[in-house]
Parts: C-alpha cells; sequence; structure tokens
C-alpha cells in the first residue's frame, strides 16, 4: 500500500506541476513589454509604463527588464524557442534587418492605418525608413521609434576655457586640442585629452566622416577597408603615438561606462558618447560641460543609434492591440517630450519638436539639441540581415586588436572585410 | 542499474527504491542527461534560435578546429586552469600545514580564508573589479607606496588573464585549505612518533610520511580543481568579458559568446561536446597517472 501511495503521490506531484501554468482571462488587455535600459533611463521608463497604465483602464502593460541591448537580444532568441515571448520590445537597428528576414516580427502597416498614425510626424532621420538604405527593395515598416541617438562629442568647457582650446570640428584640431588638453606627470597620465569606447559605434562614425562606406553602393560587397582603416589609424596615434587618447577597457557598455566615469571626475577632457547620456552627465558633473558635432575629416557625419519598437507576430492579437496602444502613446508629442527631456535621447516626434514647450526646453539646454542638429548628416545602415553579424562578430570584437599593438590596421581591415564579404555572401 | 531478479515480480522494495529516487533521477535526467545528448544532436546543425535548423554535419567541429581564435581560447583555458590549480594547491597546502593544529587561533584563521570560497562569484568579482582598477583601485594605490608603476591589472592583454587567475586562486583558496586539512588530521599520529625515534628531520617527515599519505586528497583536489578551472564563467563575465580582445578568452565563456552573442547554436554545443571530451580525458588521465603513486595508509 505504502508503495502505491507514493507512486500516487509522485505522479500528482507530476502532474500538478505540468498544469501548474496559469491560464486565466483577464480584464484589461495584457501585454508584455521587455525593455533594456539600466539606471536613470530604467527608471524613466517604468515611470513612463505606470503613466501608461494609469491613463486608462483598457490595455495594461507588464514591463520587464532584460539586460542590455544584446542580453535582451538574446533572450528574445531564446523566448521565441520556448514560445514565451512578450508582444513588444524594443531592439537596436542593426538586428533589424535580420530579426525582418527571419519573419518573427509583424508588419505595422495595418496598425497605422487603422489608428491614423501619420508616419511623417516621425523625425525622418529617426524613423525605420530614415535609418536604413534598402537598395531599392521596398520593405513596410515594422519598426517605430523609440529611443533614439546619436553620438556627439562632450567636452569639459573649464578645461578647454583654462588652456584656450576652442571647441575642434576636425580631426585635425581634435589632435591639437587634446594635445594641449592632456596634463602629465612625468610618465603618469592626470587628465588624458580625449576618450572613446573602441567600439562599432564610434568607429562607423569615423568611417564616413572619412568619406567612407560600410558597403559598396548595391549592397552587396563589404566596402570598408580603407576608410574604415583610416579611422581605426587615427585612433591608434592618438593612443599609441601621441599618447593624447585613453583606451576605455571593457567591452561592450563597460567601456562606455569607464568613459562617462573618466569624464565626470575629470580625467577626460573630451569625449564621445551617446546624446543619451546628455541627462546623466549633467547632473553628475562639477564643471561647466559642453556638446558639440563630432570633429570631421571629409564631412561631419555620425551613425544614429539607440532603438525601435517592434511587435511579435506570435503575439494573440489582443496582446498585439495592447502594444500598439502603448507604442502609438509612447510617440505622441507629450510624452515624446518627455522621454527626451528626461533622458537626452533624441524627440522623435516633429510636431513636438516644433511645439513651443520643446524649443523653450532647448534654448535653456542646448546641449540637448547638437544631436537633433547633427541628424542632417547621420547615416543610414544597410538594410542587409548581414549586418547584425558584421557588427558583432567582425568589426566589434577585432577594433581593440590593433589598438593595444596586436596587429597592424591593415591586418585587421583586410581580414575584417574578407569576414564581412563571406556572411554577405551566406557562408 | 540494479540487477532485478529474474523469476517472478520484482520485489516490493526495489520498486519503493525507485519511487523514492524518482525525483531525483527526474531532475538529473531532465537537466543533466537531456541537455548533454541534445547537444550532441544540436551540434550537427546550424542554427541561429529562430530561423529552421538546417543540418550541416561536423562543419562546426571543423570550423572550431580550423580557427585562430578557438586555439587562442583552448590555450587561455590551459593556463588558467594550470596557474589557479598548481598555485592554489601550492598555497593550500602551505597553509593547511601551518593551520594543522588544534588551537582557537587556527581554527579563527580557517573561517577567515574560507568565507572567501562561499561568496558568491559576482560579489568577488565585482570586489577586485574595483580592487584592481588602474586609477581608483586600492592594489594600485598600496604598489604606490612600494614604489610598483601603475598597472592595468585586466586592460592589459599580458596581464589580465593572470590577474584572473590570482582572484581565482584568493577566492577558492579555503577548499584546497580544508581538504588538505582533512587529508592531514587522517594521518595517524603514530608514523611520526615512530619517525622521531628514528630521528627524522622536519623535512623527512614531510617528505616520507605526509606527502605520500597525503596523495589520496592530492589527487582528487587536482582532479576537481582542474575541472572547476575548466567550467569557469562568472569571474570572466563579469571582470572581463573575455577581454582585451580575446586574451581572458576562456571556454565556457567562448561557449556562451557563440550561443548567446553570435546565436551559433550549432557550433557552441560542438564546443560543449568537445569540452566533455576533454574533460571526460584529462580525468582519466590524471586518475591513470596518480593511480601508482597514490599511498593509502593503512587504517585500523
Amino acid at each position: 500500500m505504502k508503495t502505491r501511495t507514493l507512486l500516487k503521490c509522485a505522479l500528482a506531484a507530476l502532474v500538478a506541476v505540468a498544469l501548474a501554468t496559469p491560464v486565466w482571462a483577464s480584464e484589461p488587455v495584457t501585454a508584455q513589454f521587455w525593455y533594456s535600459y539600466g539606471g536613470k533611463v530604467r527608471q524613466v521608463t517604468e515611470d513612463m509604463v505606470k503613466k501608461f497604465n494609469a491613463s486608462q483602464s483598457k490595455y495594461r502593460i507588464d514591463g520587464s527588464f532584460q539586460g542590455d541591448y544584446f542580453q535582451a537580444l538574446a533572450k528574445i532568441r531564446a523566448a521565441i524557442t520556448t514560445k514565451t515571448a512578450p508582444a513588444i520590445f524594443h531592439v537596436i537597428g542593426e538586428a533589424m534587418p535580420d530579426l525582418w528576414q527571419s519573419g518573427m516580427l509583424e508588419s505595422l502597416e495595418p496598425y497605422i492605418k487603422a489608428t491614423g498614425v501619420k508616419p511623417e510626424d516621425f523625425v525622418a532621420g529617426l524613423s525605420q525608413h530614415g535609418y536604413f538604405d534598402y537598395y531599392g527593395k521596398s520593405v513596410p515598416i515594422f519598426a517605430i521609434p523609440f529611443n533614439r541617438s546619436m553620438p556627439v562629442m562632450y567636452y569639459n568647457k573649464d578645461m578647454l576655457d583654462a588652456k584656450g582650446v576652442k571647441v575642434p570640428t576636425t580631426w585635425d584640431e581634435l589632435r591639437a586640442a587634446a594635445t594641449k588638453l592632456t596634463v602629465r606627470e612625468g610618465s603618469d597620465v592626470k587628465v588624458w585629452g580625449y576618450e572613446v569606447p573602441i567600439d562599432w559605434w564610434f568607429w562607423h562614425g569615423l568611417l564616413y566622416q572619412a568619406g567612407g562606406t560600410l558597403l559598396s553602393a548595391d549592397g552587396k560587397q563589404a566596402g570598408f577597408r580603407q576608410k574604415g582603416g583610416e579611422a581605426l589609424q587615427f585612433w591608434v596615434d592618438l593612443v599609441n603615438k601621441d599618447k593624447i587618447m585613453k583606451r576605455p577597457p571593457g567591452k561592450d557598455y563597460n567601456a562606455w561606462e569607464v568613459t562617462n566615469t573618466d569624464f565626470i571626475n575629470q580625467k577626460a577632457a573630451m569625449i564621445f558618447t551617446s546624446t543619451a547620456f546628455v541627462n546623466y552627465l549633467t547632473e553628475n558633473v562639477k564643471f561647466k560641460m559642453g556638446t558639440a558635432f563630432m570633429p570631421a575629416k571629409q564631412t561631419f557625419a555620425g551613425p544614429t543609434g539607440g532603438t525601435f519598437f517592434v511587435m511579435m507576430k506570435d503575439a494573440t492579437p489582443a496582446q498585439k492591440e495592447a502594444g500598439w496602444a502603448f507604442i502609438k502613446w509612447m510617440a505622441e508629442p507629450a510624452q515624446a517630450i518627455s522621454w527626451s527631456q528626461n533622458t537626452g535621447y533624441i524627440c522623435v516626434s516633429e510636431p513636438a519638436i516644433k511645439s513651443a514647450e520643446m524649443q523653450k526646453f532647448y534654448q535653456a539646454n542646448p546641449n540637448y539639441r547638437v544631436a537633433y542638429e547633427q541628424l542632417k548628416y547621420a547615416q543610414k545602415m544597410p538594410f542587409a540581415p548581414a549586418l547584425i553579424r558584421i557588427q558583432r562578430e567582425v568589426i566589434q570584437p577585432n577594433l581593440e586588436a590593433p589598438v593595444i599593438g596586436l596587429k597592424t590596421v591593415e591586418e585587421t581591415m583586410a581580414a575584417a572585410e574578407k569576414a564581412a564579404n563571406d556572411i554577405l555572401a551566406g557562408k | 542499474m540494479a540487477s532485478l531478479p529474474s523469476i517472478g515480480r520484482p520485489k516490493r522494495q526495489t520498486l519503493l527504491g525507485y519511487a523514492l529516487i524518482l525525483p531525483s533521477l527526474f531532475f538529473f535526467g531532465a537537466f543533466y542527461l537531456y541537455p548533454v545528448v541534445y547537444s550532441l544532436y544540436l551540434s550537427v546543425f546550424d542554427w541561429d534560435l529562430v530561423r529552421p535548423m538546417r543540418f550541416i554535419g561536423l562543419a562546426n567541429y571543423r570550423d572550431l578546429l580550423a580557427s585562430a581564435e578557438f586555439g587562442e581560447v583552448l590555450g587561455n583555458t590551459f593556463r588558467y586552469s594550470l596557474g589557479v590549480v598548481v598555485l592554489a594547491m601550492g598555497i593550500g597546502l602551505v597553509l593547511a600545514l601551518l593551520l594543522n593544529n588544534r588551537t582557537a587561533l587556527s581554527s579563527t584563521l580557517q573561517a577567515c580564508i574560507f568565507t572567501s570560497y562561499i561568496v558568491s562569484w559576482v560579489a568577488v568579482s565585482l570586489l577586485w573589479i574595483w580592487m584592481l582598477d588602474p586609477q581608483y583601485g586600492l592594489v594600485n594605490y598600496v604598489g604606490g607606496f612600494l614604489g610598483m608603476p601603475p598597472v592595468d591589472w585586466l586592460g592589459n592583454h599580458r596581464i589580465a588573464l593572470w590577474s584572473l587567475v590570482g582572484v581565482t586562486v584568493w577566492k577558492v583558496i579555503g577548499y584546497p585549505v580544508v581538504i588538505f586539512l582533512a587529508g592531514l588530521q587522517n594521518i595517524s599520529q603514530d608514523y611520526y612518533e615512530a619517525a622521531d625515534l628514528d630521528g627524522a628531520g622536519t623535512w623527512q617527515r614531510f617528505r616520507y610520511i605526509t606527502w605520500p599519505l597525503l596523495t589520496p586528497t592530492t589527487v582528487f583536489l587536482f582532479i576537481t580543481l582542474t575541472i572547476a578551472t575548466f567550467q569557469g564563467f562568472d569571474i570572466v563575465n563579469i571582470m572581463t568579458q573575455g577581454g582585451p580582445v580575446h586574451a581572458t578568452s576562456i571556454y565556457v565563456f567562448f561557449i556562451y559568446e557563440q550561443a548567446f552573442h553570435y546565436f551559433r547554436i550549432g557550433r557552441a554545443s560542438a564546443a560543449v561536446i568537445i569540452c566533455f571530451g576533454l574533460i571526460l580525458t584529462l580525468t582519466y588521465g590524471q586518475h591513470r597517472l596518480f593511480r601508482r603513486n597514490v599511498h593509502y595508509a593503512q587504517v585500523g
């Protein structure tokens, strides 16, 4: 008897576990939203989700934090396999062609039409169509700009003034300014003239500033070897020859954090980082801070960054409806303004930017406006599924080697171009 | 498998036994055996988690073995493993010999040494990121007083891996100390008394009594530490993410990177299988190597 009872108990326990997945009908309609910000921006996001839920009773958004962009991307993929993906999430532009091609994302055209959203109200350079070069293909809107940014140059105005240095507008001026701003004590550097994460995003900016492009004009071949090499050589020289630039250690966003910390602690006079940190840096620096365009070589240029909202095809119609309601609400001028002012991301709504409120804000806080103005020099990204692999596998992990002195710039770029072409060819 | 009686129904007791181990057997199967077998299956496919899987035979294994990065990763893993095993066992043995008495001071010191072993890897890694920071860190600050130039512990590609070795040894040192102490306390005092009568010195006592009778412990530590270091991950993921360039990319981190940074699930699975084979071979080899040289004390 005892044995049988035990077996029964074990079986009952197994069945209970299997049935534990809750199935209930709930009012209001709820949709999951996965986001990936840390620190201050996370707080702002959570506040906006709360505000949305309080603003109406029909829909409810359940936001949950999923680590940085790349960690979140991994979780999304894993969640697709296990069928636990959220209705909406936000994703970096570079990953979008791959995700779209895989067929997991919903086209947003029907939602746009049904709810009267005007695509032209989005700031052109920040919208999906402004971000991508489709090489003549026709792609529907499947992504709505959310937190969109550009890299800009931040400088310690007190340091520049003290040394009589003007804000640099060209690579040569940047080099001269950084030389003057670097403070040495023996072999120890007390203040670095310039610091930037050795990262795909900034390299991409320098590539276009030097007059290069990532891919050939038809988007079929990699074409960054020479100009990308020029961009990388610039850093290699500043770090190793002139010793006026600090290479922040750490991978991905760790290096970004080091850069911000050094700037705040006045260990670096000029840095490149995202406009998204305007709010954070303004609140934390104890000196006069300015922002400016990244200096030009042949031209001013810079990629846009940040993320877009996207919707999962696998979500239920009700979840999609709720998710879209949130996306639409976030893009309305009032929310777009509040989001931008509280973070530093570029305001995505054209009517919002034209509003008296935003104009007044820009006047009082000119550092927030620089990225918006720099948008006219923004370069497009190729709409190629290979883009994310080129970024993550080919460029990002290999930029550091020449700066450390492990490889030459030529070797690095030649190998990278070959690897990129292999990926483009589907190898 | 337990052998069942060949005639008649299995005994009630046997059934009860199976019922009792069913829960743990279930978890063992679901979370250990099944993933291993499934990895083997995945390793012959090209899969990015989203698109349909594509069978590619042994291409993942070929790509891995041909890639320069994989070679670097193997080299890093062996260096890291060897560094940690040798240092942790060497320092651990010395500490254990010093602490091998039953005084209150010894117990307190043992407890202190063991605390770092209990603390989570995440906490230890974060702590040491700060300690090793080239500008604001305590290590360079103290080093400065001793006239040492500032060192970029985690940013310099020649030093970074050894910094991780150092942190790992600091973290795990309590483990070999405790195991060695247990081994030492198992050695009967009779041997030492006899040696004293024969006029043996400290070194001779160690060389001819302690060391040989400690070999079962040594072998155990060697194998467990080797396996543990081959499975190292958190410290790299938190402190260096494998950088600068690939200088600190060790095996499990490489697998993680392939799977969750690059979404090359097949290639990551192939690396898992190679790792499995590698650890198996190493363990077996160590076992063979030591079998002849292990001395077991007669108890009783």
